[in-house]
């Protein structure tokens, strides 16, 4: 999945709209975070990409970027034409 | 004085005998002298627990429980190998934290057809002529959940609630044929299942979550002596009961 379309589904999972959320916002500025929607993102890497977060690494996710990290190389870079 | 909780001569069927509370339940119903037959999905695991087992007569029955359908037929066949069953324990259950955004059709009927829809084909499986003896004792597990309210656990709580209800009416319905069904409703309990739910709260959560239980967090074998009560004679005269064994979780 590129980071493009992870964002959109985090974007989805926080109720913003489409193309809100970029890499070097802060997730506390987002109303919507918090701990259920913490739990919702370790609920969605599991069911779309087999993943299980660590929910100690999640919590200490700062910035969208961060966040993004966690899904590693399941994440593939976007090619730009 | 013969000890009331006594099971020599009964068979008892235990579903997720492999682990956690399933596991505990068969070992302490074999330590009190009864035949039990394990149930769950993986071999290897359940000869393991049939060989902690107190005593003889023990047998392992591998089966994926999700063949709902499947299973009246299945415990026929039981019944006539191993002679008609006393007890039936429905230990088998699956836990999903699913915030209700994320909440789809697919995990919730997963979680419902695991916790409810079997434990509803056991019961009418075990009721069957050659499968249960003159009388006997269903066990269903539920949840406290099924009782207070937690953020993330609507499906699982849903099937709890569930399991509630269909004990009390099959208590009803099973009543004249002599099989008593009962429920019990842990709070939580340190088992492999909750360990996975447990790692994905925070801290915060989790020191809520102890402080709410009064006498601290369940052990596998504080449920299964409950359950032990409600398969012996110590219960004769109880059925369609929602026993809650939870710590003073929900006395407050």
């Amino acid at each position: 999945m590129e980071r493009s379309e992870l964002l959109l589904l985090l974007d989805e999972l926080l109720e913003l709209e489409p193309g809100t959320m970029k890499g070097s916002d802060s997730l506390d500025s987002f109303d919507g975070w918090n701990s259920l929607a913490a739990v919702a993102v370790l609920a969605m890497a599991d069911e779309k990409f087999g993943l299980s977060l660590e929910p100690r690494k999640m919590a200490a996710c700062q910035s969208v970027n961060d966040l993004l990290g966690l899904f590693g190389d399941r994440i593939s870079p976007e090619i730009r034409g | 004085m013969t000890n009331p909780l006594e099971l020599t001569g009964r068979t008892i069927l235990v579903t997720g005998a492999s682990s956690g509370i399933g596991h505990e339940t068969a070992l302490l119903l074999g330590h009190l002298g009864a035949r039990v037959i394990l149930v769950g999905r993986n071999q290897e695991r359940l000869a393991e627990t049939l060989r902690l087992l107190n005593g003889e007569g023990h047998r392992v029955e591998p089966f994926d429980l999700s063949s709902t359908d499947e299973i009246p037929h299945w415990l026929k066949g039981i019944g006539a190998s191993s002679g008609p069953l006393h007890g039936l324990v429905h230990c088998a259950g699956i836990q999903r934290l699913r915030p209700l955004r994320v909440l789809g059709s697919a995990v919730l009927q997963e979680v419902m057809r695991t916790n409810l829809d079997a434990a509803v084909s056991l019961t009418r499986g075990f009721r069957q002529k050659g499968v249960c003896a003159e009388s006997g004792s269903v066990v269903l597990l539920s949840s406290i959940m099924s009782l207070v309210g937690q953020a993330g656990v609507a499906a699982y709580a849903a099937s709890k609630g569930a399991v509630n209800a269909v004990t009390r009416a099959l208590a009803v319905e099973l009543a004249f044929e002599h099989i008593r069904v009962n429920c019990v409703a842990p709070g939580y309990v340190e088992t492999e299942m909750t360990a996975a739910l447990w790692s994905s709260l925070t801290e915060e959560q989790r020191s809520h979550i102890e402080s709410r239980h009064l006498l601290g967090v369940g052990k596998p074998r504080d449920v299964a002596y409950a359950i032990a009560f409600l398969l012996a004679e110590t219960a004769r005269w109880i059925t369609g009961t929602v026993l809650v064994v939870d710590g003073g979780y929900t006395a407050h």
